[in-house]
């Protein structure tokens, strides 16, 4: 329990590049709040869907990013800043030390997306009602959990691939358009729809709009499961592919090649 | 002429240097394409599909603003992380001359967007590029870049003072795209919003690029980009002197 709660939080503030406060207002708390003003405005343009499916979507989204770069830094900066061996050579568990390391990022996904929900909401005026909080709290969790598995899969190809950040930069800008934060869904083609079953945010977003229309926690309880099955697979993928590249980083002595 | 050439030698070779780098050019492609599909399917699912070159332009547009953003605001850290400040601020020339080429070039790779976004939209979706003046976009878009390079050089020089200039840049990403109209109209926005979109020279690029692309008036749009893109040189170029004497008398030019 220590190795996966303060070596979690230890690694969160050596390797997170964005926690200084510039970065973390700018990047982290401003920067998905113009996404959402972006989107909504272009969707009252377009007349496609009102102001709260872009508001829900894009808070929903919001924790994607934190927790996908997060990830991936919480494993690529340990090769930059030469300690990756040492963790590496650390007799305790793998699987614990590097989910311990996407606990705190979840975290910090749940409060940015409960941030952008917020000025979404201050902004451009969305009624949620008072019963619903408690329900798009635990929405947020399971998508900001969801999120950190998919980063921690992202940080595996890190140890692989040399442009980690592309990768990283390329699937948040894919998720944007796959899991329906944006486009409606019905809009999208059918593979693009069937891909974006399997992605996290996806489920979150549509639980979460339909909490904001009033429908019972009950009833959006199963897509929540979905948002969490898929996150427990990402980390299950996580796992394997980091003990997969990890040998094979061994084998062919690039470790610390960066 | 020395300086003409200087500007041409230089943006020639920073152009090549960046477009050696997987990383810059798959990010100016990749994701103003993924834009792209977005504003396609929004566009289709609004059932205005006879907007759908706009849609590829604006998402072009938003392209060529990113790479220049994260381009210029890196600028000055990127030279000092290569060990090459030193030696540009050395040269005999002002240093906004020395330093104007990189953000110039920064502009030019970014047409990658613009180009990546019409080829997608063409091939995989159809839309065809035709546009109402043709000739016109061929002016508008050096016009709209070289305005992003010299508004490029004031961000580089405002950057260079700060210690956290990514957190800018990853703030000033989509505010720009929505202030400049480059796939939102602006009339959408907020009134107290036009004085802000007015003072950009972003705004009146995109403008130029829409209106050759669906008709309109584009020369006046073009001199209004170039003459606010002028006065973001001379900005520039004021702040640069006095940042390169203070970093100079402090002796803290290396310094990141």
């Amino acid at each position: 329990m220590r190795l996966l709660t303060i070596g979690g939080v230890i690694s969160y503030r050596a390797l997170f590049n964005w926690a200084t406060p510039a970065m973390f207002i700018g990047t982290l708390l401003v920067g998905p709040v113009f996404q959402l003003l972006f989107f909504a405005y272009l969707g009252r343009q377009l007349g496609v869907a009102d102001d709260g499916f872009y508001i829900v979507g894009n808070a929903v989204l919001a924790a994607s990013a934190l927790c996908l770069f997060g990830g991936s830094m919480a494993v690529l900066n340990e090769r930059r800043f030469g300690t990756l061996g040492h963790v590496l050579l650390s007799p305790r568990s793998r699987t614990l030390t590097w989910i311990g390391r996407a606990l705190p990022y979840a975290g910090n996904g749940l409060l940015v997306a409960a941030f952008t929900l917020v000025m979404g909401k201050l902004l451009l005026g969305l009624p949620i009602p008072a019963g619903a909080w408690p329900g798009l709290a635990a929405t947020l969790a399971s998508a900001a959990l969801a999120c950190a598995a998919f980063g921690l899969v992202l940080g595996a190809f890190a140890l692989r691939f040399r442009d980690a950040w592309l990768i990283n930069n390329t699937t948040v800008t894919l998720m944007v358009l796959f899991s329906g934060t944006n486009v409606p869904r019905e809009s999208l083609p059918g593979w693009m729809q069937a891909a974006g079953n399997f992605i996290p945010v996806t489920h979150a977003a549509s639980a979460a709009r339909s909490l904001v229309h009033g429908a019972s926690f009950g009833s959006v309880a199963p897509r929540i499961g979905q948002e969490l099955l898929i996150g427990a697979a990402y980390a299950v993928l996580a796992g394997v592919l980091l003990k997969v590249f990890e040998a094979e980083s061994r084998r062919r002595a690039s470790l610390d090649t960066l | 002429m020395r300086t003409l050439r200087m500007l041409w030698i230089g943006t020639i070779m920073q152009v090549k240097m960046s477009s050696r780098g997987t990383f810059e050019i798959a990010t100016a492609m990749i994701m103003p394409i993924v834009q792209a599909t977005v504003a396609v399917y929004l566009l289709r699912a609004a059932d205005s599909p006879h907007r759908m070159i706009e849609a590829a332009v604006g998402a072009g547009l938003m392209g060529v603003w990113s790479t220049v953003l994260f381009g210029s605001g890196g600028a000055i850290q990127r030279q000092r992380f290569m060990g090459t400040l030193e030696m540009l601020m050395l040269a005999p020339r002002n240093p906004a001359g020395t330093i104007l080429p990189i953000t110039i070039a920064t502009g030019l790779t970014g047409t990658y967007a613009m180009i990546a976004t019409l080829g997608w939209g063409w091939l995989v979706y159809g839309i065809r590029p035709e546009f109402a003046h043709p000739w016109l976009f061929l002016a508008a878009v050096p016009a709209c870049v070289l305005g992003l390079g010299m508004f490029g050089l004031l961000l580089a020089s405002t950057f260079v003072l700060m210690r956290n200039a990514n957190a800018l840049c990853n703030t000033l990403e989509y505010p720009i795209w929505l202030l400049s109209g480059m796939l939102v109209p602006i009339t959408v926005l907020p009134a107290w919003t036009g004085p802000l979109a007015d003072i950009l020279p972003t705004t009146w690029g995109a403008r130029a690029v829409h209106e050759a692309t669906s008709g309109g008036a584009v020369w006046p749009a073009i001199a209004w980009c170039l003459g606010i893109s002028v006065a973001c040189f001379a900005l520039g170029a004021l702040s640069m002197t006095y940042v390169e004497r203070r970093a100079r008398t402090a002796a803290t030019l290396a310094l990141a």
